[in-house]
């Protein structure tokens, strides 16, 4: 037989695939580097002034573009600088989490035995809660402790002030979804480090008396880094995702700060007045992120030879 | 058969032991016990001997460890999860309300994403054969990728206002609020309740839908390369014979594990889906105890959550062994192993 009656999935239609990926992504950042020029502010808690006398504008009217939103606030300005809150979230907050759910799958692999079952176990236990329920009850706890417990320096340097809660809540917001996606991170690490411990050379630095410290972070991390990092992109655009239904609860940024989710909030009450604009726009950047970070991952993943976990 | 629903059952346990030490953990470190959130601002005027009282009536005067282990019993023996701090009612009372709701909404959206998706996937992959049909394939592919991407509820409350501006929905009252906890008992009343979950549960579905479809396209296009299926052609079998008869039996216990595995994202999505649609589940109740920070409803629901989560997944898992006999050989010589 020497053509295929089935078209099979192709090599060159993943490496397509993963272009379009990068550029949307190339795309999205762009816009929120050019935020400053092209749509400067004057501070930074509150980039986009709100104008009560022109709300819910449509399209290309007084200067404009992509018309106002239900206080008047240009949407494209608003949509620039929340391309940057979005972003950070969604890095910060992947890049914490694989950070600690690389080390914590690592040590669990490492250490073996009863210590490795609790380990996972817990990690299993918190997986059988639905992420937003687990989001749900992280913010709870971080909510009511967080800010009896936090020592004045800390307090000082995140720039919190009585009257304002200043950089807070972008740091609780990272936490919370951080807190949440570090357990698939944490099950990736444990099965590809178990997996580096049969090889060789751990053996012979065994056999040296190597410490364990310098075992992680010199061997086993940095062999499992590949895997890692495909997990830490696919978690960007997990943490997007969160950020904004985290908003949408109003649980997320305050709605002084511009970022997608919080757009998409505000965004809500105006869509009965027909304003479709200042819905349409969050909603299809997000998507676009995510569909460009999606397209990445994966195809960096098949490169790989590997597959994510189905669920 | 009965053995191995046995063993998955004694696994579910030790996991949800670890749930409920985590999950009480996190909420006796909170600041303030129920007794401050009870009496409130009302604690200065109050003799402490009182509040004594009602420490003790609470068990507060306890360890953390006897207070874990005298909630557990009274949470497994007694049904008794302690009250929300709310409107003073029981946990499980509430929860036994809200419940139904949203097993309707979640149930008609797991099975809404399966019959789709696969129909959806499978349609994919014999587009994908034709010259022509390629173009279709890739639009299908495309709009797939971007449901998967969406947020859910953004696509939630687009759908709702285009739904109450088209005036053929005008008769179907969409925010419908019928009260929680009435089960629809005569037969009319429970028809009319599915064309209100109809909207939500799609567009709850939307997102699992297209993680279906895609993956049923990927699985069958590999499965398509197997040596077997040129056998089968070779025969001269058609292709919608192979691919449904041969096919698709191969590739249908992961998809069946998938669809069990579906369920935590599902749940999960419910929660913002239930809040655009007014919803009066347990998603929208988990959020309003977020706010009003009512510790027990919070712990009681994530225990709920984790067992929905852990079972359905044991379910999925049976499943799958009962449908793909080399899956449930290897497991059951896996257990012959064990045991000599």
């Amino acid at each position: 037989m020497s053509q295929a009656r089935f078209a099979i999935s192709d090599p060159r239609h993943s490496s397509i695939r993963m272009w379009v990926g990068a550029l949307l992504i190339a795309l999205v950042f762009s816009s929120a580097l050019l935020a400053p020029l092209i749509a400067p502010s004057k501070t930074l808690l509150w980039p986009v002034p709100v104008n009560l006398e022109a709300i819910n504008l449509p399209p290309f009217s007084q200067g404009h573009v992509l018309g106002t939103d239900l206080l008047g606030r240009d949407i494209l300005a608003e949509a620039l600088w929340g391309a940057r809150m979005s972003l950070v979230i969604g890095i910060v907050a992947a890049v914490t989490a694989v950070t600690f759910g690389g080390v914590w799958g690592a040590l669990s692999a490492f250490l073996g035995g009863p210590i490795d079952t609790l380990m996972m176990r817990c990690v299993d236990g918190l997986l059988a809660i639905p992420n937003i329920v687990l989001l749900l009850t992280i913010n709870t706890i971080l909510s009511a402790g967080s800010f009896c417990s936090f020592p004045d320096w800390s307090l000082r340097f995140l720039k919190v002030t009585s009257f304002s809660s200043g950089y807070l809540p972008l740091f609780t917001v990272i936490v919370v979804i951080s807190a949440t996606t570090w357990l698939e991170a944490a099950r990736i690490s444990r099965s590809k480090i178990q997996s580096i411990l049969l090889e060789e050379y751990i053996y012979s630095a065994k056999a040296l008396g190597i410490g364990v410290l310098r075992m992680l972070f010199r061997h086993l991390l940095p062999n499992a880094a590949p895997v890692l990092l495909v997990e830490a992109t696919l978690l960007v655009s997990d943490a997007i995702l969160m950020e904004a239904g985290l908003s949408f609860l109003g649980l997320g940024l305050g709605p002084s700060t511009p970022s997608w989710g919080s757009m998409l909030t505000s965004a809500q009450s105006s869509l009965i007045e027909g304003n479709w604009w200042a819905v349409m726009v969050p909603g299809v950047l997000i998507t676009t992120t995510v569909v460009g970070v999606n397209l990445v991952g994966e195809g960096i993943l098949e490169g790989q030879g590997g597959k994510r976990q189905a669920a | 058969m009965l053995e191995l629903l046995l063993r998955r059952c004694l696994q579910a346990v030790p996991l949800l032991a670890i749930l409920s030490i985590v999950t009480f953990a996190a909420v006796l470190s909170l600041p303030g016990d129920p007794v401050d959130v009870l009496v409130g601002n009302a604690q200065k005027d109050m003799d402490p001997q009182e509040i004594q009282v009602l420490r003790q009536e609470f068990g507060l005067d306890k360890s953390p460890v006897e207070q874990y282990l005298l909630w557990l019993s009274n949470g497994v023996f007694k049904g008794n999860l302690g009250r929300s701090y709310k409107d003073g009612r029981p946990v499980v009372t509430i929860i036994q309300e809200r419940l139904p709701s949203t097993i309707r909404l979640v149930a008609t959206a797991l099975i809404l994403a399966f019959a789709v998706g696969m129909f959806w996937g499978l349609a994919m992959v014999a587009l994908k054969q034709s010259q022509l049909g390629k173009w279709v394939e890739a639009v299908l592919f495309v709009t797939a990728l971007i449901l998967y991407s969406a947020p859910g509820f953004w696509i939630g409350f687009i759908a709702l206002t285009m739904a109450g501006r088209i005036s053929a929905f005008g008769d179907v009252p969409l925010l419908a609020v019928h009260a929680a906890g009435s089960p629809p008992l005569n037969p009319m009343v429970a028809f009319s309740a599915l064309s209100y979950v109809l909207l939500p549960a799609f567009v709850l579905s939307l997102r699992r839908m297209a993680k279906i479809a895609l993956f049923v396209r990927t699985a069958t296009l590999n499965e398509l390369a197997e040596e077997y299926v040129t056998t089968a052609l070779g025969k001269g079998l058609s292709r919608v014979r192979v691919l449904t008869r041969h096919v698709l039996r191969n590739s249908l216990a992961p998809i069946i594990n998938l669809a069990g595995l579906s369920l935590p994202s599902l749940l999960g999505g419910s929660v913002l889906i239930e809040t655009v649609f007014a919803w009066p589940g347990m998603g929208r109740l988990a959020v309003e105890s977020t706010f009003g920070r009512d510790y027990p409803m919070i712990l009681a629901l994530v225990m709920m959550y984790g067992a929905l989560v852990i079972f359905s997944n044991m379910a999925a898992d049976v499943l799958e062994l009962m449908t793909d006999p080399r899956r449930r050989d290897a497991y059951l010589s896996e257990i012959e192993g064990a045991r000599a």
